[in-house]
């Protein structure tokens, strides 16, 4: 019989250094297992089905966002000071994931389609466009050459008002 | 943080978390006890409260009641086969296994000899068995715990602790612009201090117990006449 448990990562495997966050999550779930296992007969209906809007949290420092009380300050223990500032760089790319947006989104968009986007869409457009739509435009081309107008896209000096 | 006013006594049911807590959901810290479907605080104090949804009874106490997550700082009391005993303010003295050191092996033991201070983190805390520490990480690094050499250390309040380590506490910055210093702050109330001479650290130590009878709000006053302490 194919056993049903799911596939587990071998302990050789999760000793490996960038495995450490997988370690810590698979122990997390087997302690998670063991313990739901262990007290399985004692869990009656009632705790089950009871959604409490309560948690209960014993610890202060976890309520008052309390921080590390190891602290270092004007190059006292340079080691501690090295981990404050990992820690405080951790926090603020936390903080603010994203950085403020020089150009807009619709500036953006707008840039965008008038310098690559035209050449993308048209290539999509076909996939969508019927056979009567291509004969049409065939037809249309046929009559005034237009690509012959065109110039060929150069690089064009910016204005000095434009940053 | 915000703090709010009122000040709860034990058994007193408090109804403006209830009210809370039937929209979304509450975490009850210390102090305050779900019975049924009625919050009562267990402790006498201001009720404090954190956006969004966290409360809890800042009372004074100097009682350490340990609590999983916790950082402390314990004095090593004696060692015990694998196991070293130590003192941290708790009702009963937590334990340490040699091994919870970072790169401590079976034939490698931490040098730890009874009198020692460490900085350590509470693994297991429950009313029943004996509270555990660790000075190690879930990934085997040392961080910030450990032994504390050398400095000066003394006990506080429970509260005087908790008011250190608030977010942006403007009294370590205070001491800062004095003088060069570093601390470990245990929730358990007690604190060690070092700085360059030993004069520097017992003035240190004098300004932080100043604080004790000072609340949130006077800080700063207290703050501004540090200096005093450190010259003194």
């Amino acid at each position: 019989m194919p056993s049903k448990s799911k596939p587990k990562l071998s302990r050789g495997v999760l000793d490996m250094k960038f495995m450490q966050r997988t370690k810590a999550k698979v122990d997390k779930e087997t302690a998670d297992e063991q313990s739901r296992a262990l007290y399985s007969n004692e869990i009656n209906e009632k705790m089950l089905n009871s959604n409490s809007n309560y948690i209960v949290e014993p610890s202060y420092s976890i309520c008052a966002g309390l921080i590390d009380g190891r602290l270092s300050f004007r190059g006292m223990n340079p080691e501690i000071e090295q981990l404050m500032e990992q820690e405080q760089t951790e926090k603020q790319r936390l903080k603010k994931p994203e950085q403020p947006k020089e150009v807009s989104d619709q500036d953006m968009a707008k840039t965008y389609y008038a310098n690559k986007a035209p050449a993308l869409t048209s290539s999509m457009g076909k996939k969508f466009s019927t056979k009567k739509d291509l004969k049409r435009k065939q037809n249309g081309d046929s009559d005034n050459h237009p690509h012959k107008n065109h110039h060929k896209a150069q690089f064009r000096k910016p204005r000095p008002d434009d940053d | 943080m915000a703090t709010s006013g009122t000040i709860v006594m034990p058994g007193e049911r408090i109804a403006s978390i209830e009210e809370v807590a039937k929209t979304k959901r509450v975490i009850l810290g210390p102090g305050l006890r779900r019975v049924d479907d009625t919050v009562v605080a267990s402790k006498a104090g201001p009720l404090r409260h954190k956006e969004p949804n966290t409360f809890w009874v800042d009372n004074y106490q100097r009682r350490y009641v340990p609590a999983r997550g916790d950082l402390v700082l314990g004095i090593v009391r004696s060692k015990a086969g694998d196991l070293y005993r130590v003192d941290i303010g708790a009702p009963e003295t937590a334990s340490i296994s040699y091994l919870a050191f970072e790169s401590a092996t079976k034939k490698n033991r931490p040098d730890l000899n009874p009198g020692d201070l460490i900085y350590a983190r509470v693994l297991n805390a429950s009313a029943d068995i004996e509270p555990e520490l660790v000075c190690v990480n879930s990934n085997g690094k040392r961080g910030k715990l450990g032994v504390l050499p050398d400095g000066f250390f003394f006990k506080c309040s429970l509260n005087l602790g908790r008011v250190l380590l608030r977010e942006n506490c403007p009294i370590l910055a205070a001491i800062t612009r004095q003088l060069p210093y570093e601390i470990a702050v245990g929730v358990n109330g007690r604190i060690w201090v070092k700085a360059h001479s030993l004069r520097e650290t017992v003035a240190l130590a004098k300004a932080i117990l100043a604080l004790e009878q000072a609340g949130y709000a006077e800080t700063d006053k207290v703050c501004d006449n540090l200096g005093d302490y450190l010259e003194a």
